[in-house]
């Protein structure tokens, strides 16, 4: 048995400490915000905070985040009132929505380092998360009306 | 999608429509206790308390049509949006198909809106003339002294309004289904929805986690499966060792398929280790071990040159050959294109809890179509449609992935739970999604044209040598289109063009690799190969490639006026410097789009950056201009990455490429600024969803050309193959 925090509740994972944070999340947790794409860290589908800090949870095995605390799009403050989640509806972002939990969790990562970016710091924070349907001009305005409207 | 069926919860009776591509075909009233036969096959219902459910018959894979096409209806019908709730279609019916494909569920083609534009309309101008004729009668008054405003039919001289929900209930016979024209539909200017950039309705869920998709379904009991796949096609499993994998704590079992051995586990992170700790021999006599694609692709460059072999004629007009023949000069050119992956960010993924008997199940499955879904079920279960609960989940990401006849995801999830008797989840990997993906072809194209003594086009053949799709893919639509496939060769009819003399022919090479349909279908390489021509002949002809076009339109006023107003927005004809433009005129089907790129290059490394595009598309009328802007703005990304980065090689028959890292899709620091014009025309919809892709490989070629005066010929434009070519 394994403890974490996720979303601010304590939990005991049944899960070998190999095991990908993705998996227990997704799977044995039932959060399946959080997205399963590549596996390899390369395309962002799956990115959760750790201690605020972001990381892809399909190369985070279990026992690296026991005790910390692990933070979702389900455990994003505020529900949809939340300023990312709003701008992304604004904006009109998704077209599938299938990479967007992680570019929100990505977007926030930045945004709590970085309360203003420019165009260019979130263009280059953002590069680590593939969107297929190619909503990425969407995603940096709406970081922008979240930044403005925050 | 959470489109759910809502309880039903009011007093009194419902209506319900069942509805067709005439139109209305069956209406019905019903009370709440009597309505359970009936709904089955209720495309519309209003409820009592004012709900109106639309019935969503194409799927959803991020196109936005499960907003747009209840919104049609709901426009004719004068419908309140807000009270509008959306059903997904979860069954074969095709009372409703899409006309396009002769009435089979299919999703795919840029097809929903226009496919079913008339029958929507007409089935809500029926609706709503049903409900005033209701309120005629109540109030015993004239039919034309009615009017109605979103949800209410209202009587302007009494002053009385009456709820569709209250008029649904109303005791007593239905009117009969009237007949409706052309006339009785809204004028355009009369719209309250379509053209307003009503939100759709899949954005809220997608933008906070709340979206389900196949890949996300728990069942209660439920099982997991990885499949271990032969890695070349054709081949089977000949001795399994799996001992290691079943000594993986959680792993249950495994199950030998046709083509692989699924390992199903307790959990998912089990069946993924069991599935690697795999000891399976595999056959080694499949003619797919033979596959490679740069030998294979030499060969169908041999085909597009030879002119002993036939070609099927796409488009004929006039003479070509003859007209070539009688030319002052003849240009001729090569174009050749990779394979392409789809690159869909869900792997395929599907649930499936088969019954005790073997002979029926409920599945969770997303899919283009829900036709060959419910058929890929039967087959495997030997079943019946009537013991078949089907969901279908919106999907991330499809882009022409999930369409064939046969999903074999599916079926190793029926197989699966079959064998096990409990319902299993079958997710791939990432890689299993690679090496066992169903590709655009490769494809080798020769162009060749005429040019008058005074530099005008004079005869146009163009030659596409590739596999049909087609055949693979769907055997069974292939009898009915054989030798046509309009999924291989799409695009080279050239039609906005008034060329005299043009052939366009598809000389059907051996297919060398799955394959499937990929978004924009051909004319994502045969408008490359035709634009970067048409560039070659302007640059043959000693004009500018604006003028040269221009002078092609003919009668085509809607694609010079797209011409005009992209080279506007862009400043077509400033000189190259560091960076130079490129223009291309391509489209989708009748959906025309003007494109120009301006591109940036790093002649060391032979990157090419891609820093501004501009188009200007017409894609008739527009249901929601704000998705229509992102539809196509994502189908100029997708044809800017299939451009620059993407391509599938095959060696010994097994895939090279293995995931994101080896098979690069653009990044966010890799996408130009984009600008789009959306010309607002009187034509009927025509798609939005593939226009954006076509004309994007030749705007960036010929950008290239202007700056280095170098010519791109084969797709896609890597560091490697621009290095050669500036070499």
């Amino acid at each position: 048995m394994t403890d974490l925090v996720v979303n601010g509740q304590t939990v005991q994972v049944d899960a070998a400490p190999d095991t990908a944070l993705l998996w227990v999340l997704r799977e044995h947790l039932g959060l399946t915000g959080t997205k399963f794409g590549c596996g390899a860290g390369m395309c962002g589908a799956c990115t959760v905070h750790v201690d605020g800090v972001p990381a892809f949870a399909c190369l985070t095995p279990l026992d690296a985040v026991a005790g910390s605390a692990v933070t979702t799009i389900e455990g994003l403050p505020g529900e949809d009132d939340h300023p990312l989640k709003r701008a992304w509806v604004a904006e009109q972002v998704p077209q599938c929505g299938y990479c967007q939990s992680g570019q929100i969790m990505r977007a926030a990562a930045l945004l709590e380092e970085n309360p203003d970016p420019q165009r260019q710091e979130i263009v280059a924070a953002m590069s680590t998360n593939l969107c297929r349907c190619g909503t990425y001009n969407r995603i940096v305005k709406a970081i922008q009306r979240a930044a403005r409207e925050a | 999608m959470a489109l759910t069926r809502r309880a039903f919860i009011a007093s009194g009776a419902a209506l319900t429509f069942v509805v067709g591509n005439s139109g209305i075909l069956q209406a019905a009233s019903a009370e709440a206790g009597q309505m359970q036969g009936l709904d089955a096959n209720a495309w519309v219902r209003i409820d009592p308390d004012d709900t109106i459910t639309i019935v969503f018959p194409s799927t959803e894979m991020g196109q936005g049509s499960s907003s747009a096409l209840p919104l049609i209806l709901a426009e004719e019908l004068d419908a309140d949006w807000d009270r509008v709730e959306i059903e997904q279609l979860n069954r074969d019916d095709r009372t409703f198909g899409n006309p396009i494909f002769g009435g089979v569920l299919y999703t795919a083609g840029s097809t929903g809106v226009y496919g079913y534009f008339d029958s929507l309309r007409k089935a809500g101008a029926q609706a709503r003339r049903m409900l005033m004729q209701r309120a005629a009668g109540e109030w015993s008054v004239s039919l034309d002294s009615l009017t109605t405003e979103p949800g209410l039919v209202v009587h302007a001289a009494s002053g009385r309004r009456l709820s569709y929900g209250a008029l649904a209930a109303l005791p007593g016979p239905l009117p009969s289904i009237p007949e409706v024209s052309e006339a009785d539909f809204k004028a355009r200017a009369d719209y309250r929805l379509i053209g307003q950039n009503v939100p759709r309705r899949d954005v809220p869920a997608k933008s906070s986690g709340r979206e389900r998709y196949a890949i996300d379904v728990q069942v209660p009991d439920m099982l997991y499966a990885a499949v271990l796949r032969s890695p070349v096609e054709g081949e089977t499993p000949l001795e399994i060792d799996d001992s290691e994998a079943l000594d993986v704590p959680g792993v249950l079992q495994t199950v030998t398929l046709p083509d692989g051995v699924a390992v199903v586990a307790e959990r998912l992170e089990a069946a993924f280790i069991g599935k690697d700790s795999l000891d399976v021999t595999w056959s080694e006599t499949a003619p797919a071990r033979a596959f490679d694609s740069e030998t294979d692709l030499t060969a169908y460059t041999a085909a597009a040159g030879d002119a002993a072999r036939d070609g099927v004629a796409w488009r004929s007009v006039g003479d070509a050959p003859l007209a070539i023949d009688n030319a002052a000069k003849v240009v001729e050119a090569d174009y050749l294109s990779d394979y392409a992956y789809h690159a869909q960010i869900e792997p395929m993924a599907a649930v499936a809890a088969v019954d005790s008997d073997g002979r029926g199940a409920e599945v969770w499955v997303g899919s283009q179509t829900q036709s060959w879904t419910m058929r890929t079920i039967t087959e495997v279960l030997e079943a019946t449609p009537e013991r078949i609960r089907l969901h279908m989940m919106t999907m991330g990401g499809s882009f022409g992935r999930r369409t064939a006849l046969t999903q074999e995801y599916l079926r190793d999830a029926l197989l699966t739970s079959k064998a096990l008797g409990r319902p299993v989840k079958v997710v791939w990997s990432r890689e299993d999604d690679v090496k066992h993906g169903a590709f655009r072809p490769a494809a080798a194209q020769r162009l060749r044209a005429g040019l008058t003594a005074d530099g005008k086009l004079s005869g146009w053949h163009h030659r596409i040598a590739t596999p049909s799709v087609i055949a693979y893919f769907n055997p069974l639509r292939w009898d009915q289109v054989a030798p046509t496939d309009i999924i291989s060769v799409r695009g080279s009819e050239s039609k906005f063009y008034a060329i005299d003399g043009l052939l366009a022919e598809h000389v059907i090479t051996e297919r060398r690799a799955r394959l499937a349909p990929w978004r924009g279908i051909g004319a994502s390489y045969t408008s490359f190969a035709a634009e970067a021509f048409m560039d070659e002949l302007a640059a043959a002809a000693g004009q500018d490639g604006l003028t040269f076009r221009l002078a092609l339109m003919g009668d085509n006023t809607r694609g010079r006026r797209l011409l005009e107003k992209v080279a506007e927005r862009a400043g077509w004809g400033r000189p190259p410097g560091e960076t130079a433009l490129g223009l291309s005129f391509a489209g989708y089907g009748d959906s025309m789009a003007a494109g120009i790129a301006e591109v940036a290059l790093d002649r060391d490394s032979g990157s090419i950056t891609v820093q501004r595009f501009w188009a200007a598309v017409d894609a008739g009328l527009i249901i929601s201009p704000d998705n229509a802007l992102a539809q196509i703005e994502g189908g100029i990304v997708f044809g800017l990455s299939s451009s620059l980065k993407e391509s599938i090689t095959i060696q010994g028959g097994e895939v090279v490429q293995n995931n994101y890292y080896d098979y690069e899709i653009l990044r966010a620091d890799e996408v130009p600024e984009i600008d789009i014009h959306l010309e607002v025309s009187d034509g009927p919809p025509t798609g939005i969803g593939e226009v954006g892709t076509p004309m994007v490989a030749a705007a960036v070629a010929n950008a290239f050309y202007a700056l280095t005066g170098k010519r791109l010929r084969r797709l896609p434009f890597t560091p490697e193959r621009v290095t050669e070519a500036l070499a």
